[in-house]
């Protein structure tokens, strides 16, 4: 019996893993048609509109964050760097 | 009649695009042309001071600065100091109780023989001189705390200054790939850390399409006030082990994708094996009679030696008219059973061209470690690994905040930033024993954040 559910455990896992690859195929078919011409880059260059506008206040937040809570990581790197209590 | 600037339009017009355009064909004809100095600033200094305040317990005064420099058309160097001064108070982990409450922890070392002349230690601790063993040369002094009856227990000698920096450099290999690697070294008068990163982004799609990958290892030593104590041994004043270390890598993986000419998506997965002193050498749990709940032992706290954090990050910029709105999810989770979700909303205000105001709301909600317990039960076996530090257990908390920035140049601003921390636990779990019944075992944890920042490019 368990050997059973193990096969069938490992074909779900396989078909997982298929259906994601074939989403993530789907995404950067779909990624071809997205996007902005050169010349319409002009309001993505703004500061506002950066990955991380503000790198210093951000890295202050996450050092409040990593000192009062559980969770790290996402935007950057998780480790702390720090003994915060 | 005042003129004002024309605000930016719902679509690309014609004269748009062309400008755009051709500042890009003028910039790649300038960049060719080596002996004529760059019109773009190529120093850029970020400046910040953060004062934090918590109802009742640590205040911190935190003055950042960062400095990035473009060496030449391939090459950014950059570098950056900080120092954090905290002072205030930090809770023991033990729970509160309707009789005071005693805690000793150790506080100094000198040669035996020495004559004591200190009677307090700082949080108004009493100092008592622990009986030195038969043939020590050392003696120890002992710092003695009592906390009021009903009074969620607190250590009022917590005070540091931490002196954090970093280095790094960013090298462009072609037009679409660039590396980027750095160093960065905090040190506490009870912690120091360093850590070294080396990264990779690959360009797609005419730009639109940004694959990044990083790894990041952080080595860490942990030397406390009084020693390492033994896991779940009992809170004394004698000096305890030897200083533990901590290693810990870091991979992440992200895509960032120009969805159109007003949006902006990055998802990223990061990954964190950590291995080594996972324990707060400060923190105690206490085990209370079964009955009374009256606390009997305080216990040094245990965390597993090992953990393995998943975070997945997707963030979301949108530029309307003249506004920039941007979302942001997190879901985290690890193997000690922590899972938690953060929701992240900011909406720029764009009032004028050079003034903005942006409020900010933040969302963060974490379940328990496996290993919490708010106390331990003295009839019960101890279990191999338990911590009341109230940060492993489950509670939401919610930011609020609002900015106003004055951008005034390429690249330079002035910024002001107010923000308020409200976190939210349960202080009456419903299994509490006797007297913990009428006791918040939880209390709610306020703070208070002020922002200046100060950046300019030259």
């Amino acid at each position: 019996m368990r050997s059973i559910c193990r096969a069938w455990s490992a074909n779900r896992r396989s078909e997982l893993i298929l259906l994601l690859c074939g989403a993530a195929a789907a995404c950067l078919g779909g990624c071809a048609s997205v996007g902005a011409k050169p010349w319409e880059h002009d309001l993505l260059a703004e500061r506002a509109m950066r990955v991380d506008s503000y790198p210093l206040q951000s890295a202050m937040d996450d050092h409040i964050y990593f000192s009062k809570e559980a969770s790290t990581g996402g935007r950057s790197y998780a480790g702390g760097g720090c003994g915060c209590n | 009649m005042q003129l004002k600037p024309k605000p930016t339009s719902g679509a690309p017009t014609l004269r748009r695009m062309l400008a755009t355009a051709a500042t890009g064909l003028l910039a790649s004809a300038h960049a060719g042309a080596q002996d004529e100095p760059p019109d773009v600033p190529t120093t850029n200094v970020d400046t910040g001071v953060l004062y934090y305040h918590e109802n009742g317990r640590v205040q911190a005064i935190e003055p950042d600065l960062d400095v990035s420099y473009q060496v030449n058309e391939d090459s950014l160097f950059s570098f950056g100091i900080a120092a954090d001064t905290l002072t205030g108070a930090t809770p023991l982990g033990a729970v509160p109780s309707s009789l005071p409450q005693t805690f000793v922890r150790p506080y100094k070392v000198i040669p035996l023989g020495t004559p004591v002349t200190v009677t307090t230690a700082s949080g108004g601790s009493v100092v008592t001189i622990i009986p030195p063993a038969t043939g020590a040369k050392t003696q120890t002094l002992a710092a003695t705390s009592t906390v009021p009856a009903n009074t969620f227990p607190l250590d009022h000698s917590f005070t540091d200054l931490r002196i954090a920096g970093h280095m790094g450099w960013q090298q462009s290999l072609s037009s679409t790939l660039k590396l980027d690697g750095g160093v960065a070294y905090s040190k506490e008068h009870d912690y120091r850390s360093e850590s070294a990163h080396l990264g990779l982004s690959k360009d797609f799609n005419a730009h639109n399409t940004t694959l990044n990958a990083g790894v990041n290892y952080e080595s860490d030593l942990s030397f406390p006030l009084g020693g390492t104590p033994t896991p779940l041994t009992q809170m004394s004043g004698d000096w305890k082990g030897a200083d533990a270390s901590r290693h810990e890598i870091d991979a992440v993986f992200g895509i960032t994708q120009v969805m159109s000419r007003r949006w902006l998506t990055t998802l990223s997965y990061s990954y964190a094996g950590d291995r080594g002193y996972q324990n707060d050498p400060y923190k105690i749990i206490s085990v209370v009679d079964p009955v009374s709940g009256q606390p009997t032992t305080q216990l040094y706290e245990n965390r597993p030696e090992t953990r393995r954090k998943h975070s997945v990050f997707l963030d979301n910029k949108i530029h309307l008219a003249r506004d920039v709105v941007a979302v942001s999810l997190r879901g985290y989770k690890d193997d000690w059973g922590i899972k938690s979700v953060t929701a992240e909303l900011r909406y720029r205000f764009q009032i004028a061209r050079d003034y903005y105001i942006e409020p900010h709301v933040r969302y963060y909600s974490q379940g328990a470690a496996d290993f919490f317990h708010y106390y331990l039960v003295g009839a019960e076996p101890l279990p191999q690994y338990a911590s009341a530090d109230t940060r492993l257990a489950k509670f939401h908390a919610q930011t609020y905040g609002l900015k106003y920035g004055m951008p005034f140049n390429e690249g330079s601003e002035f910024s002001i930033r107010i923000e308020y921390y409200d976190q939210h636990g349960n202080g009456s779990p419903s299994y509490a024993v006797g007297q913990l019944r009428q006791q918040n075992l939880f209390p709610d944890l306020k703070a208070a954040t002020m922002l200046l920042g100060y950046s300019y490019a030259f």
